[in-house]
């Protein structure tokens, strides 16, 4: 591999990284709401952050666009223009990888025994304080799995992060984006390459996501 | 005095619950057939459901108050609570378990310390254990302890005994005794169970279809007309305590000394001073007027009638015989032998018929 295929790999994974460590937070905020406090308007909601799972993510990336540009709300909010960096990228792979990691909590979440948390309650621990003590030392598995799957789509964003990162090489050129690239240009053996270091990812985290989810969850007491 | 008095109603599933009732200390068992609303009571009295309306009190403390609107969180209630399958947390072990509570009790409510709830509880070799490894009795065991560890101002159990083996059974009542014995908590004891109501508890509210069908003292609420529809009178057993004085190897019977009288049981295989839980079914209990002679029954006990309750076509007789034993009899042998309070009596129980719940100690 030449230095300038390892830097697309050190993108990629920094890319797949954020996007998740943005999403951890929020899957589990999303999910306890929708689980465990069982919100009004739960449904909506649901639909909403699946949304990225069914619609084409050029449609999330342009969206995007519109948000994070200098005059759309997000933009003006940060009042800077992230579009076409890196974060941008980080920010599109995070979006369409969320559904998966959201939904693999939820199920996880509700895999709990709702009279274990009732038994922390009792013992004198306030919702959050069983939240984290027990609700999600007990679907941490779950969680997990859910975070590699949402890693591994991150990995291989493309529609979003070319429409609002575009594909600048050594700024936001992520392995999918360089395979395209070298499939435009005609060098197969590059994307031969390329493809091969993005299969062995994809293999390697999915093996880690079957052997978490495998190990039988254990029993309840 | 007045311990905790409410007036709840919930509808939960298409299930109505309106129930007010006022509770001393003690230990006060909610009594019905499953059904009849007692874990959803319970589990308004916890806050872990929130009644449609009403007023619960607790000493003088407002918990829950549908106007002025009022809720204390169940963490903030200090009620212990012993779930039916006892739900201990999978992720930590026995003493990760009991200490969970203690950690969040604030000093000045600490009154109970751990140690001694593991040794009353006799759990001390267990407490590095994961919770998947342990039995039925020793699962119920951690969660009383658990409960009992936040100091709590009162007990809630649902069903405790439910899923356990007849032989757990023995050894949890006596468990639970010695709790009410050696540190007075208050405790309401979800059951459907009348023998255990009588074992353990000083009252009883019987509840039918969501609504408090009586209230009282255990004995005389066992054979009031709301219980007759509901209990099971057949299967009525004393559950008293007892201590093993003599294991007579070669016959096979033991000696126990329950209140100031000794039986004979077979098939005992706890030591010698051990304490122990039999069970004596009410209907296999004969009483006679005089001293039977020459007859097989090895348990011949005297004593006096305290109370006698005639309910159709049963016949409820306590027996003070150092202590109280529940004796079930037909109303023709009530009238024939003129079964009355006061009366000196002679209590005949087939060693058959005297059953010790204890697990197989190796």
């Amino acid at each position: 591999m030449s230095t300038a295929d390892i830097s697309i790999l050190l993108l990629t994974l920094r890319v797949g990284l954020v996007a998740t460590a943005m999403n951890l937070p929020l899957a589990l905020a999303v999910s306890w709401l929708l689980v465990k406090k069982r919100v009004r308007g739960g449904t909506l909601i649901d639909v909403l952050v699946s949304m990225p799972l069914a619609v084409p993510p050029v449609t999330v990336g342009f969206l995007l666009l519109l948000a994070l540009g200098r005059e759309g709300p997000l933009g003006r909010l940060l009042g800077m223009d992230i579009v076409f960096t890196w974060v941008a990228a980080a920010a599109a792979a995070a979006i369409v990888s969320f559904p998966l990691v959201v939904r693999a909590a939820m199920v996880a979440m509700a895999g709990v025994d709702e009279r274990l948390e009732m038994s922390a309650r009792s013992l004198g621990a306030g919702p959050l304080r069983v939240f984290f003590t027990v609700t999600v030392p007990l679907a941490y598995r779950g969680i997990l799995a859910g975070l590699l799957l949402g890693f591994v789509r991150a990995l291989s964003e493309f529609g979003a992060t070319i429409t609002v990162a575009g594909n600048i090489p050594g700024k936001t050129q992520t392995l999918p984006l360089a395979i395209y690239t070298s499939i435009q240009v005609r060098d197969d053996f590059r994307a031969g390459a390329l493809v091969g270091v993005s299969i062995a990812l994809a293999a390697a985290t999915l093996l880690a996501h079957n052997w978490l989810l495998r190990r039988a969850p254990r029993e309840s007491g | 005095m007045t311990l905790l008095s409410f007036d709840v109603v919930k509808r939960y599933r298409g299930f109505l619950l309106n129930c007010r009732a006022a509770f001393d200390s003690g230990i006060t068992a909610v009594f019905g057939r499953s059904g009849s609303g007692k874990t959803t009571l319970l589990n308004c009295l916890a806050g872990l459901r929130t009644p449609d309306s009403g007023l619960i009190e607790f000493n003088g403390e407002t918990l829950y108050s549908s106007s002025p609107q009022r809720n204390a969180p169940p963490e903030r209630r200090r009620f212990g609570y012993v779930f039916q399958d006892a739900a201990l947390f999978p992720h930590l072990d026995v003493l990760g378990n009991i200490l969970y509570g203690y950690k969040l009790t604030p000093k000045e409510h600490r009154r109970l310390d751990p140690d001694r709830l593991i040794a009353l509880l006799q759990l001390s070799g267990l407490l590095r254990r994961s919770v998947a490894d342990l039995s039925g009795g020793e699962r119920q065991r951690v969660a009383i302890a658990r409960a009992l560890a936040v100091s709590p101002r009162m007990l809630l159990l649902d069903e405790p005994l439910a899923s356990l083996d007849a032989a757990f059974k023995g050894l949890i009542i006596r468990y639970l005794k010695s709790i009410r014995a050696e540190l007075g908590t208050p405790m309401i004891y979800v059951s459907h169970s009348m023998s255990e109501a009588l074992a353990l508890t000083d009252n009883v509210l019987v509840l039918s279809d969501g609504a408090a069908a009586a209230y009282g003292p255990t004995g005389s609420v066992l054979v009031h007309p709301a219980v007759g529809a509901l209990a099971d009178y057949g299967s009525l057993e004393n559950l008293l305590e007892a201590t093993v004085t003599h294991v007579d190897a070669p016959h096979g019977l033991a000696t126990l000394r329950l209140g100031g009288v000794d039986l004979f049981a077979p098939g005992v295989t706890a030591a010698p001073g051990s304490t122990v839980t039999v069970s004596i079914r009410a209907g296999d209990i004969i009483l006679a007027l005089d001293v039977p002679a020459r007859i097989s029954a090895r348990n011949v006990v005297a004593g006096t009638v305290e109370e006698v309750h005639a309910r159709g076509a049963r016949v409820i007789v306590y027996v003070d015989v150092g202590v109280r034993v529940v004796v079930e009899i037909t109303p023709l042998a009530k009238e024939s032998l003129g079964i009355e309070p006061r009366q000196r009596v002679y209590l005949i129980i087939k060693s058959s018929s005297v059953g010790v719940l204890e697990p197989d100690r190796r």
